[in-house]
């Protein structure tokens, strides 16, 4: 990794960390508690931005990935990786989505649990994430674990748009969106806007952040696990052995 | 405000954990493939040996 990424990801972990930091100062003590849900409503500070991180962008930049390793023209290692590494970052998050939506319906709903359709469907996600995950660990060669991970990826992608939309074809517990509604017109204001919008920028970097740090985590497993590695130490004993034999 | 203060520091602190545990694991990896890069050729075996 050159030294320019190396700070890029440092720069980029410093301001995940300094504005989730304020996001939390802003969401616990600076932001008035709703007329309805009093103070319960600082978790939208918490729930909503990790649950966009795991339903849109995790899986966005996991599906386009995929997409672009099965089309021949752009296949690349790069893309199965990047894909793997959203997949699994992806997938923290989304089990984040469940266990803070759980928590805020506990005391709103009085359940900490319903087989509500955005639940559900929110669940059925997680276990389909798992499942790719579980894919990639079975053995084989790069390129067929590649292409069955690309496959499973797509399959998981069709829940993604019945968990967005599971609000408005069901009748559900869950409330509508706040920000994405059908008249794109958000139904937050005033200093709750801008510590919501903080937010997801906060989790968005934190996201990203840790999106780099798995694809390095990846590209090293399979610099190990591939003869490059080989070929790498063949070239630095080459270059050892040449001078050593010129000095004789 | 207890929900809300659980719901926060069970988001913080699970990606607080996962975030070390990727640090972690990525400090071990660029460990292993340094130690392995650097590591000296290893002697030829004699003929006749073994």
């Amino acid at each position: 990794m050159s030294h320019r990424t190396t700070l890029a990801v440092r720069a980029i972990g410093i301001g995940a960390v300094v504005s989730l930091a304020a996001t939390v100062w802003l969401g616990l003590w600076v932001t008035p508690p709703d007329q309805v849900q009093r103070n319960l409503v600082r978790l939208v500070y918490v729930h909503p931005p990790v649950a966009w991180v795991a339903l849109y962008l995790a899986f966005g930049i996991a599906c386009v990935s995929s997409v672009l390793w099965l089309w021949r023209r752009t296949r690349s290692a790069f893309f199965d990786r990047l894909a793997a590494s959203s997949m699994e970052v992806g997938t923290v998050f989304t089990a984040l989505t469940l266990v803070t939506g759980s928590i805020w319906g506990r005391p709103t709903w009085g359940v900490w649990w319903a087989w509500d359709a955005r639940l559900t469907s929110t669940a059925l996600l997680l276990v389909l994430q798992l499942g790719y995950l579980t894919l990639r660990r079975i053995p084989g060669d790069f390129d067929s674990r590649a292409r069955r991970s690309s496959i499973a990826a797509l399959v998981a992608a069709v829940d993604v748009p019945i968990v967005h939309f599971s609000v408005q074809w069901w009748r559900t517990l869950h409330q509508g969106a706040t920000v994405l509604n059908a008249d794109l017109s958000p139904t937050i204001h005033g200093s709750m806007a801008w510590t919501l919008l903080l937010s997801f920028v906060a989790l968005t970097l934190v996201f990203v952040w840790m999106l780099l740090v798995r694809y390095r985590i990846g590209a090293l497993q399979d610099y190990l696990g591939s003869g490059e590695l080989d070929v790498a130490i063949r070239e630095r004993r080459a270059e050892g052995t040449v001078p050593a034999e010129v000095g004789r | 405000m207890n929900y809300v203060i659980a719901g926060y520091c069970f988001v913080l602190g699970i990606l607080f954990l996962y975030g070390v545990q990727l640090v972690w694991r990525r400090r071990r990896l660029t460990r292993l493939v340094s130690r392995v890069e650097a590591s000296p050729p290893a002697a030829p075996a004699e003929p006749g040996a073994g």
